[in-house]
């Protein structure tokens, strides 16, 4: 671990990362890849370096850790240049994520997520225990621990690829594009899950993306690159969409600028509305009269369980008996997550075709529901025509 | 025919030979073309013993110094892909001089015996094994190495913590196969002077088919023995690859 | 070794390919040169070629036609792998034994040593054709037998080339010893060192070894020639 310096280093252990005028230039080439790059990432937050493909952005986040190497300038990780060490040692304390995720195919989940914390001697229940611990943290079943990485889908592959990553309490993270290769609808959930994680425990992180959505979605601070790793704009997400710097900034953000602020809104952050709630097995009376009462926002009733894990809206025909049914006639239709971003969700709803969609929490329990009435009155309000709009909160829990 | 000499030399030697041997009924191969005579068969099972073991001897030492030598070579040619090319064609010469042809050649360096046939027999499998440890070593994906490059493994520990684990399965099925080719191509060191089961097919017994069958038969179970005991081998030390998705 | 030769050299072996030497055992009547090599060379070219014809001519449609189908891959393989068991020099000394002397006899007896490379290389090779690429000439319209001939075969041919060099090999090395039984192979030298000597001794070898790199040779000639230039692109 590198010398205390408060600045350069968060509470949990991770520093800042400084580039200065550092620059790639592959021999024989017309032009450097990266020319001259200087940044700054303070420690505790995620950069995204963005850009169309070929402006850089890879070669500049390898060279923190040396897979590229640097032919001039250098890369500071906590006040200390990378250059100073040996690659192999630098490369232990300094997480990687790459977008095939990589996971080595000859060792269990346990295995592949203990392989830094090997390398750098740990005792073996030491190990053994800190990969429970992350399997935990990264939302998977403790029992997976024995198992192939072949045995897991894409999306449990990557989230191992990210526990990995963290094994050894890495002063910085870097990740090449690591949803790229999910589908889509993985990609949100690891996406939202990441941040969730990040909250905790607050790395610094190298993102690298082609996708504004995403960086906008993930940055704290994105850095939008072009050709020879030239940053055009290096800011807060809010400041990108409100303010971009130039015509190439803007052409990249995209044209649907405010359609993409509704991005910067997360739907737990407005008010939402209740739905009825009922239980399977609860007397159909009971029901009945929640729903008769004059607050009721939404007059359908929203089937839960012990949990208060949402499973479907329930008709009339659902309360004809004595006791509410084990299932709903009407299915769930799209289930948000407190943690999407807005123009997520109204895209979902708008493709499920759905008045209304239950919100969840990361556990899967009933936070409230959304409808595109409510996005609208939202966005109707003072309160987002406000320019300082307080956006770039994350979720806590 | 050119060679009047052997066959015939062969056959009045051979009848004699047995006629001796035989235990006073009348020996069955003195019945024209007569398959497999179980009689014999059972009387002279123990003198297979020694040939097998040298067979067995002969075998394991090529195939031992085969494999170090291809193994070692492979390494070298997976670090710098510019030895790939004359590495082939040096391993490949050797594979397709015939056996026999080699071990004459090699006869004024080496004389006869055992020396020679282990030479031979070790420069014959260099090729298979040599080419199926790079195929190996090729075909593990580049995600993974740059997985493991990137996280802090040392070149030396990606080769032998990452990549050799993944090449067994190719590694091993180049040793099947040069093990079960030398096992067969060893009875050929009969002419050497160097034992062996070739002992039992060559000789006094070319006119005599059920010690022929025998020793073939040997031969073949020894092989296939092998081969099923380094198939184990593999799928015991690559449990991965035997999961099944969730 | 009664031969009035002195020990054997590279030197004296190559007099010995194109000039008759003397010899104590055959009474002083000369041994070797060319034209007693060039004797044994053709007979061991005519029984290889014979046997390596026959061999494909068995051997590569049932191969081909397993490949395609899918089928029979347990067999096809295991018929590979026994076929690599089989020690040579018992197939001659049975041949010998059992059926009789001479080409005619001997020649199945090396195809069925080669009937296993072919096989097992023509099913593999078959088999590992895109599938992709089938289904699209079978869409287009194509016969079964077009698609054998016209798409599965050329791109099977490296496989394929590598099963008939292997056959090639096994063949010639058989042929070595098939003086043994009855067939007068450039093994003959080797064979019967004492007629020949010491130095007929290496030039049988010396001689067995060239034919041998020769073939292969020439059998990866035609398989660069056989094989198309998009394939070769492609795995060069």
């Amino acid at each position: 671990m590198p010398s205390g310096e408060t600045e350069a280093q968060s509470q949990s252990g991770a520093s800042s990362v400084r580039y200065e005028e550092t620059t790639k230039q592959y021999p024989g080439a017309s032009a450097p890849a990266v020319e001259k790059l200087t940044l700054e990432v303070p420690a505790g937050e995620i950069c995204v370096l963005v850009g169309p493909s070929g402006c850089g952005k890879t070669t500049a986040m390898r060279m923190v850790n040396r897979t590229v190497e640097i032919s001039s300038g250098d890369v500071l990780v906590g006040e200390r240049s990378v250059r100073d060490r040996e690659p192999a040692q630098l490369r232990r304390e300094i997480g990687y994520v790459i977008q095939q995720i990589g996971l080595f195919p000859h060792r269990t989940i346990s295995e592949n997520i203990g392989a830094v914390p090997e390398l750098l001697g740990w005792k073996r229940d030491r190990i053994r225990a800190r990969s429970a611990e992350l399997l935990q943290l990264i939302g998977l079943d403790p029992e997976l621990g024995d198992r192939y990485p072949a045995q897991l889908s894409g999306g449990q592959q990557q989230r191992v690829g990210v526990a990995r990553a963290l094994a050894a309490d890495p002063l910085v993270m870097l990740m090449d594009e690591p949803f790229g290769a999910i589908d889509p609808i993985n990609r949100e959930r690891l996406q939202n899950e990441f941040l969730r994680l990040q909250a905790e425990i607050r790395k610094t992180v190298l993102f690298v993306t082609h996708d504004i959505d995403e960086a906008i979605k993930m940055g704290d601070r994105i850095a939008v690159m072009r050709e020879g790793g030239r940053v055009e704009q290096y800011a807060t997400p809010a400041e990108l969409l409100m303010a971009p710097a130039n015509e190439f900034v803007e052409d990249f953000v995209g044209a649907d600028r405010a359609l993409k602020r509704l991005a910067l809104m997360r739907v737990g952050d407005i008010n939402l509305w209740e739905a009825p709630l009922a239980h399977v097995g609860q007397a159909t009376g009971e029901v009945r009269a929640k729903l008769a009462a004059p607050e009721v926002e939404i007059p359908y009733p929203l089937l839960v369980d012990s949990e208060r894990r949402p499973l479907g809206w329930l008709s009339e025909r659902d309360l004809d008996g004595e006791t509410v049914p084990g299932r709903a006639d009407s299915p769930l239709g799209p289930v948000l997550d407190r943690d999407d971003v807005m123009r997520d969700a109204l895209a979902d709803l708008l493709q499920g075709e759905s008045q209304y969609a239950p919100v969840v929490d990361h556990r899967g329990r009933i936070a409230g529901v959304l409808s595109v009435e409510i996005i609208a009155e939202f966005l109707a309000s003072p309160e987002a025509k406000s320019d300082e709009h307080p956006a770039v909160e994350r979720p806590h829990e | 025919m050119s060679s009047p000499f052997l066959i015939a030399a062969g056959g009045q030697v051979g009848e004699g030979f047995f006629r001796e041997r035989s235990s006073g009924t009348l020996p069955c191969q003195a019945q024209a073309s007569h398959l497999f005579c179980w009689d014999w068969a059972r009387e002279n099972i123990d003198r297979y013993g020694t040939p097998t073991v040298q067979h067995l001897e002969i075998v394991v030492l090529s195939v031992l110094i085969g494999f170090v030598i291809a193994f070692a070579l492979a390494l070298l040619a997976h670090r710098r892909r510019q030895l790939q090319p004359p590495l082939l064609a040096a391993t490949g010469v050797l594979y397709t001089i015939p056996s026999i042809a080699f071990f004459f050649l090699l006869l004024p360096v080496t004389g006869f015996g055992r020396d020679t046939a282990v030479i031979v027999l070790a420069a014959y499998t260099l090729q298979i094994i040599y080419r199926n440890t790079l195929l190996g070593l090729a075909n593990v994906p580049a995600s993974v190495k740059d997985a493991a490059r990137g996280m802090g493994f040392t070149e030396r520990q990606i080769l032998w913590k990452v990549e050799l684990p993944l090449a067994i399965p190719e590694i091993i099925a180049g040793l099947r196969v040069a093990v079960v080719s030398t096992i067969a191509i060893a009875t050929l060191v009969v002419l050497i002077s160097a034992g062996g089961l070739g002992t039992e097919m060559y000789g006094s017994n070319l006119n005599f088919p059920t010690a022929i069958i025998i020793a073939a038969a040997i031969v073949v179970l020894m092989a296939l023995a092998f081969d099923l005991a380094l198939l184990t081998t593999q799928r015991f030390l690559t449990p991965w690859r035997r999961a099944r998705p969730l | 070794m009664s031969s009035s030769l002195p020990l054997a050299s590279v030197g004296g072996a190559i007099e010995f390919i194109f000039t008759p030497q003397e010899s104590n055992v055959t009474g002083g009547k000369k041994v070797g040169g060319f034209d007693k090599s060039a004797e044994l060379l053709v007979g061991h070219l005519e029984v290889t070629l014979l046997a390596l014809a026959l061999a494909l001519i068995v051997a590569l449609p049932i191969g081909l036609y397993l490949g395609h189908k899918g089928k029979g891959e347990l067999l096809a393989v295991g018929i590979g792998n026994a076929g690599r068991a089989i020690p040579e020099l018992a197939v001659i000394a049975l041949v010998a034994s059992l059926i009789g002397v001479g080409t005619r006899n001997v020649a199945p007896a090396l195809a069925l040593l080669g009937i296993a490379p072919i096989i097992v290389n023509a099913y593999v090779g078959v088999r590992q054709v895109d599938p992709a690429t089938v289904q699209a000439a079978r869409g287009m319209g194509m016969s079964e037998l077009g698609i054998i001939r016209k798409v599965e075969l050329p791109l099977a041919i490296p496989t394929v080339m590598g099963g008939v060099r292997g056959a090639a090999l096994v063949i010639i090395a058989t042929a070595t010893i098939a003086p043994l039984a009855g067939v007068e192979t450039l093994g003959d030298f080797i064979l019967n060192r004492n007629v020949y000597g010491e130095n007929g001794l290496l030039a049988g070898a010396i001689l067995v070894a060239l034919l041998a790199l020769t073939i292969e040779g020439l059998l990866a000639l035609l398989q660069n020639r056989l094989t198309s230039d998009g394939l070769k692109l492609k795995t060069g």
